[in-house]
């Protein structure tokens, strides 16, 4: 073997051996959204209950979107952190928190609240998914931070975790809008 | 309790490894027999204490023992007898029971079989393969141990994931374990042979049914695989070019280039660094697919465990196999020089050069693009994906020039080939191809990859087919010569066949490569798909067939309970009944697809169901796909091949 090409070996593997070694750090299931620091779509639909819900109501607030079904698992996982969440930021003028129930029938998502008990907030009935294809939802539970201007800031895969809000969210809603954050005059 | 011994046997069978490896390497610096010896019997020891840990695990399996975390993972009450024996490779940390209990096993027949024939290269080899089994094993006692206990124990497991509850995946598994764990025989020799310094062919010769156990074992795997995506996900297809499934078909390719390879060795003595270069990254690319797989560095359907402590470690391990490895290889190369150079640019020898070339090139190709996206997201941290465009492009031209050499190499002798053997047939093969072309033309047919590959099916059957003729002829007119009756054709063929086990067996296994290819061209380039909502009593066409929904009815086993449609297809009076299923595992309420498969010669009818989009009306695709069965089939043709060529021991000098 002439020598040139022993370090072309050498530096080839060794190359790919650090490639692996900073990959390492790379979060396979996270795939960000393009939808970030952008406007979110308006969801215009029905509640459980028949009414209307128009998330571009609740301009001037954090948001929390919700994304859930009574078929998904993971959501029953996911859902008391949901209900403390809702209890602990009810005095909060600052924050909401709005779901959307996808590709599921009134009836199933009723009995999953009854059964796992109902956190208070509202929720967007989204059966067809158009909702969630807006979005760019491919699993259960997503859920997006919008900022007051309804851009979204976050997005987590996944069910959301104790402490979540204090140590993801809360940093957020508490350091000073920029500039450009601020949205167009 | 058992679990209790087998993990004990595991920690034992953990320090018997490094003794293996420890008194071989004392032994062979110190020159003392008696200290091999005890590596050798470290060796058997550690095949019973792991067959002892991997059997408590099956035996908590088959008694339900749920106080087994990773029994309660993967097991239920209700899961049938069937996958309950299998679920032992239904997760992380039993696969990886079951690695290092194949690599035991592989360790201890190595040592039984070779002990008095390679009785200078045996320490080395023992020292490697201990080092490997105790890294494996370091994985599993420390990183991700089937033996952990829950407390307090579940009344009933979580139950397998129903996606690895069909007899695709049953299979896959363990024949994809048995391919890379027998490649570290060849490669144990192959390093030792490097280290001795006596890297001359009889490593080689030695490890010539091993290297060719392994390759048919990881064929077998990656079809199952195939088989397992075709039947159980219902998306139509069978291979997705997943960063694993590549990982999968790397090696693949680098071994199909070693056995090829070692043959110019054995035969004319060239290549030598080669060969070694080709088994060490052969091994070393199924190490890869253990890290791709295990680490959950890439996203992919098959990133089951993402865990960065194990991935840091099977990186640390495969970093440093690597750099031993091919760090020896670079100092010792030097040892191999060889003054033989090729004779001719029309010999075997040199077609096997170009086959080495390309194989070793669409392995590359498909490290590229394996490796791309985690480039980019490591460098840049935005995500790509590399699919099927890519590989299509690049890699259907290379596959089309190694069935090129497929077809010529029959028709070339070693050294020297003479023209005039070559001139005899080529102008019927020539006519033969192309009126294949035109046929194919005429059936509409007019992809450029597809003609290409039918006139190259038929040139390469045809030389085939060929050279066993002229083979024959010679054989009955050489008995004529020698006087006496010339043999009955059937038992010269059967003696012609039965003298060249390798090279039929191998011929055999290169039809096979050309039934599949028709495979991949029929169901690559003539599937048809529709996609629409079916209430009961609507009609669909598809090709030759008229579907109706008959109705739509539910149906239940032992751990599922499934939505089920009954749909009637009939073609010119014949008339099927399938029944595509949605099933709910209990358990885990994630619903599967069964899609209903009718399978002929020709072509499948592949039906899946959907959703329910309103009262009554559901979601149905349907697809033809042309000539699928011939892919598996072409499989067990090659299978066959290969175990007829290693009923041959060694090549007669």
């Amino acid at each position: 073997m002439k020598s040139a090409w022993k370090a072309v070996l050498l530096l080839a593997i060794m190359a790919i051996l650090v490639l692996f070694a900073l990959g390492l750090n790379n979060d396979p299931h996270a795939i960000p959204s393009p939808l970030i620091n952008r406007a979110a779509p308006d969801i215009v639909a029905l509640d459980l209950a028949g009414e209307p819900i128009r998330l571009a109501d609740q301009r001037g607030k954090w948001v929390l979107v919700n994304f859930w079904g009574s078929w998904c698992v993971s959501c029953v996982a996911e859902h008391p952190y949901l209900i403390e969440l809702a209890r602990k930021t009810r005095d909060r003028t600052d924050f909401t928190i709005m779901g959307v129930d996808f590709k599921d029938t009134e009836q199933g998502a009723r009995q999953f609240l009854a059964r796992h008990g109902d956190p208070g907030y509202r929720h967007a009935f989204d059966p067809n998914q158009k909702i969630a294809i807006d979005w760019g939802v491919y699993g259960a539970p997503e859920s997006y931070l919008l900022d007051p201007n309804g851009r979204i800031r976050l997005k987590q895969t996944g069910p959301l975790y104790p402490g979540w809000f204090e140590q993801v969210a809360l940093p957020l809603i508490q350091a000073p809008l920029t500039q450009t954050e601020k949205g167009a005059p | 309790m058992w679990i209790e011994i087998g993990h004990i046997a595991a920690i034992a069978a953990f320090w018997l490894a490094l003794t293996q490896t420890g008194t071989a390497l004392a032994g062979v610096t110190q020159a003392r027999p008696a200290w091999i010896r005890v590596s050798r019997h470290s060796a058997f020891a550690l095949l019973a204490l792991l067959t002892l840990a991997a059997g408590s695990l099956v035996g908590a399996f088959l008694s339900h023992d749920f106080s087994v975390r990773y029994v309660a993972e993967h097991a239920s009450l209700e899961l049938p007898l069937f996958y309950l024996a299998t679920a032992l490779w239904g997760g992380h940390e039993g696969s990886l029971l079951l690695w290092a209990w194949l690599l035991a096993l592989f360790n201890g027949i190595t040592v039984w079989r070779h002990w008095s024939t390679h009785s200078r290269s045996m320490p080395w080899i023992l020292a490697i393969l201990g080092g490997l089994l105790a890294g494996f094993l370091t994985l599993i006692l420390f990183l991700s141990s089937p033996f952990e206990r829950l407390n307090p124990a579940p009344a009933n497991g979580r139950d397998l994931n129903p996606l690895l509850q069909d007899p695709g995946m049953v299979f896959h598994p363990p024949f994809l374990y048995m391919g890379y764990v027998a490649l570290a025989i060849p490669y144990a020799f192959g390093m030792a042979a490097l280290i001795t310094g006596q890297a001359g062919e009889e490593w080689i010769l030695a490890t010539r049914r091993w290297t060719l156990f392994a390759w048919i074992s990881l064929t077998i795997g990656i079809v199952f695989g195939g088989y397992w995506a075709y039947y159980e996900l219902g998306w139509g297809g069978y291979w997705a070019w997943d960063p694993v499934e590549n990982a999968s078909f790397m090696p693949w390719l680098t071994a199909t280039a070693f056995l090829h390879s070692v043959m110019v060795q054995e035969r004319r003595g060239i290549f030598k660094t080669w060969n070694l270069f080709l088994i060490i990254t052969t091994f070393a690319l199924s190490l890869l697919g253990t890290f791709l797989v295990r680490s959950g560095v890439l996203s992919s359907v098959h990133a089951f465990a993402s865990d960065p402590g194990r991935g840091v470690y099977i990186l640390f391990f495969m970093g440093l196999l690597l750099l031993f490895s091919f760090g020896v290889l670079v100092l010792r190369s030097d040892l191999l020089r060889t003054e033989i150079h090729l004779e001719s640019p029309f010999s075997k020898e040199s077609a096997f050069l170009f086959n080495n070339l390309l194989l070793v090139v669409a392995a590359v190709t498909v490290l590229l693009g394996t490796l791309y996206p985690l480039a980019i997201e490591t460098l840049s941290n935005a995500k790509v994906s590399v699919g099927a465009p890519y590989y299509n492009k690049v890699f259907i031209p290379i596959m089309l020039g190694i069935l090129l050499l497929m077809g010529v190499a029959p028709l070339l002798s070693w050294r020297r080939a003479s023209l005039t053997r070559l001139r005899q047939g080529l102008p019927w093969l020539l006519a033969l191809s192309l009126g294949g072309v035109l046929a194919a033309w005429w059936q509409q047919l007019t992809h450029p990859y597809g003609l290409a590959t039918i006139a190259l099916i038929l040139f390469v059957t045809a030389t085939h087919l060929l050279d066993l003729i002229q083979q024959l002829r010679a054989r009955m007119a050489t008995a004529s010569r020698q006087g006496g009756a010339p043999p009955a054709p059937l038992a010269a063929l059967w003696q012609l066949l039965s003298r060249n086990k390798r090279r039929y067996g191998g011929m055999t296994v290169h039809l096979g490569i050309v039934v599949m290819s028709a495979g991949f061209i029929g169901s690559g380039l003539f599937q048809q798909e529709v996609d629409l909502f079916l209430s009961p009593g609507d009609s669909v066409k598809l090709g030759r067939w008229t579907l109706t929904l008959e109705s739509v009815g539910s149906a239940a086993r032992q751990n599922w309970s499934a939505v089920e449609a009954v749909v009637r297809a009939e073609q010119n009076g014949e008339s099927i009944t399938l029944h595509p299923q949605k099933r709910s595992y209990g358990k885990r309420s994630q619903p599967t697809t069964e899609a209903a498969i009718h399978s002929t010669w020709s072509e499948d009818l592949y039906v899946v169901l959907g959703d329910s989009v309103k009262e009554n009306t559901w979601n149905f695709r349907i697809y033809r796909n042309p000539l699928v069965l011939w892919i598996w089939w072409g499989t067990a043709i090659m299978a066959f091949g290969v175990a007829f060529a290693m009923m041959q021991g060694r090549r007669n000098a």
